[in-house]
């Protein structure tokens, strides 16, 4: 059960590094849980947080959360509420570089995490950019499952926005 | 979780800044935050406009109108905000396929049937004289899994239902409380209004939490969708309404906090006065509010946690990957 | 959680820091809310109050109470807010 719409985006690449499940609900638009106080602080944050040089900008499977440009490229910047799951931050923003990339534009990433007033750089090479075509394959598997994967306990099931669907 | 808010005065609601302002007819002005309000219940005249409304649906806020006589009108459903495409072909599915239909429908029963169960046996452990009521439910309950068809089921949920009900007068014991038969619209005695109104106020708590997941209230199993708004709810309250609403009437009428001299007789039938209703209420509201622990996710939950863990159920039962097991009280 | 905020500001932003203690939480009196929140809400609530308060000048205090188990309220005079459900 899938549509024809069905595409990797920059927050599937995200989730596909914590959890396979929340792939398949993610794009099945089956949403986590909004009174989830993560969520409901992650939604906070992004209407609020940088508001000075945000400017959202929607690309296929991208929502870039503030693009900027520092010595003539094009710095990307994403925004995530915790250090955990650094990774798969880290993973996200290679994805839009590497999107980027394929469209001709060359930029460089900055990860941010506001709450700990930290910054980080990210640049995309040949080992992330073969790392993301794997990663987008088996995303893909994933979304064409008939049925979720099934739950895992891990250690981002707490306050996970799905936690209460997976073991309720 | 956030608080529910229940209208009693007559007034104004509205916007005022970026939260919610209720100004009463006598004055009284508050302001509701709105980072804390999950759903109001409007009983008394609330006039509001449509600034109000918007600013409800971008707050995801639900509103509930009852009217005079404290009769359920209808809700303020915000535009969804968790549809999920994939989700409503599932309930569709379920729904237009007899079999799944069918099985769906008998859970909701045996889960109601399991519940009252419960409830009799706490009041038989205290000394009521039911037993006889328990074993015809017991009977009655073991004809569900066989039953082949929709009709025969709902006639098999009226019998447990109305077997059920033979325990009420034991369990009260006040003759002015007697239940005599069900009557609805309009209810015709004081045990019948206290099962009408209370089984209103489950069917919007429900219909809160379903607005909260990915479901489609329209879709139902069990009370059909003959193109009525909302079913699913019904539905699932019916797996609460014995331990929730039964719970409290008894409670209330044990506690001797509800009399005759609560209830006006009128062209709408036996109503509650406004007092009775904000008691009800007031002890509605705090049973959804006392928590149990939830094994699985390992903390404590209220009912009303417990209602959204239900429909959470209910999905991954659509989604094909676990079949869903009604939830059965404890005590 | 269960929070008391007070405030001390200037004149010139006093009205914004109120309505945006509205939003969170119950007015009890002059310059005092108090209501059950959520961490991620408290949170949002002082973000918020960052952007409005001039740190040099103004001054919030809230009392966080992890449960109200062992608190008790005593009213002198006049209830002039509330936190009641049922209106």
């Amino acid at each position: 059960m899938a549509s024809d719409d069905m595409h990797v985006t920059g927050t599937l690449v995200w989730y596909y590094y914590i959890c396979q499940r929340q792939v398949w609900l993610m794009a099945h638009q089956v949403n986590p849980d909004e009174d989830n106080p993560s969520i409901d602080l992650g939604r906070f944050l992004h209407e609020h947080v940088y508001e000075r040089e945000k400017k959202e900008i929607s690309l296929p499977g991208m929502r870039l959360d503030v693009l900027s440009e520092k010595d003539g490229r094009l710095v990307v910047g994403e925004i995530k509420k915790s250090m955990r799951g650094e990774k798969s931050a880290r993973m996200q923003l290679l994805f839009y570089l590497d999107e980027l990339d394929r469209a001709g534009v060359s930029a460089v990433g900055e990860l941010r995490f506001p709450e700990q007033r930290k910054r980080e750089r990210v640049t995309l090479d040949e080992a992330s950019h073969t790392e993301l075509d794997r990663a987008r394959r088996d995303i893909f598997r994933i979304m064409y499952l008939s049925e979720p994967p099934a739950p895992e306990k891990i250690r981002y099931c707490r306050g996970c926005g799905y936690a209460e669907l997976c073991w309720s | 979780m956030k608080r529910t808010f229940y209208l009693f005065s007559n007034g104004e609601l509205k916007r005022k800044d970026n939260t919610i302002y209720f100004e009463t007819e006598n004055g009284e002005k508050r302001f509701l935050p709105v980072e804390d309000i999950s759903e109001i219940m409007a009983f008394g005249e609330v006039s509001l406009n449509k600034r109000l409304l918007e600013f409800l649906s971008q707050s995801e806020i639900i509103v509930h109108y009852f009217n005079y006589y404290g009769y359920y009108m209808g809700t303020f459903y915000p535009r969804e905000h968790m549809n999920s495409g994939y989700m409503t072909l599932r309930q569709a599915e379920h729904y237009l396929d007899d079999s799944k239909r069918l099985d769906l429908a008998k859970r909701f029963v045996k889960g109601a049937a399991d519940n009252m169960l419960r409830v009799v046996k706490y009041y038989e452990k205290r000394e009521k004289d039911i037993s006889n009521v328990r074993e015809e439910i017991e009977r009655r309950r073991a004809d569900i899994s066989d039953c082949d068809n929709g009709e025969t089921l709902m006639a098999i949920e009226g019998n447990v239902r109305n077997t059920y009900y033979e325990a009420f007068d034991a369990i009260v014991g006040q003759p002015a409380f007697a239940f005599e038969s069900r009557t609805r619209r309009p209810p015709r005695n004081y045990m019948n209004t206290l099962i009408s109104f209370g089984n209103s106020m489950m069917y919007s708590v429900v219909l809160s939490q379903i607005y909260r997941t990915h479901l489609d209230p329209r879709i139902g199993y069990l009370h059909a969708t003959n193109f009525r708004r909302f079913t699913l709810n019904l539905d699932v309250a019916e797996i609460f309404k014995p331990i929730i609403v039964d719970r409290i009437i008894f409670t209330l009428l044990g506690r001797r906090q509800l009399s005759e001299n609560d209830f006006v007789k009128g062209t709408e039938g036996v109503v509650m006065k406004e007092n009775a209703r904000k008691m009800f209420v007031e002890e509605f509201d705090q049973k959804l509010q006392t928590t149990q622990n939830y094994k699985s996710l390992n903390r404590q939950v209220s009912y009303r946690h417990l209602i959204r863990l239900e429909l959470y159920k209910l999905e991954k039962h659509l989604m094909g990957e676990k079949q869903y097991d009604p939830y059965v009280a404890a005590w | 959680m269960f929070v008391i905020l007070v405030y001390d500001i200037k004149q010139v932003r006093v009205t914004k820091v109120l309505k945006k203690c509205r939003e969170y939480l119950y007015w009890v009196q002059n310059s005092v809310f108090e209501g059950e929140i959520t961490g991620a809400g408290l949170k949002k609530l002082k973000m918020e109050l960052g952007h409005i308060m001039h740190p040099e000048e103004d001054s919030v205090i809230i009392y966080n109470l992890r449960t109200t188990k062992y608190y008790s309220r005593e009213i002198m005079g006049v209830e002039k807010g509330g936190m009641d459900q049922i209106i």
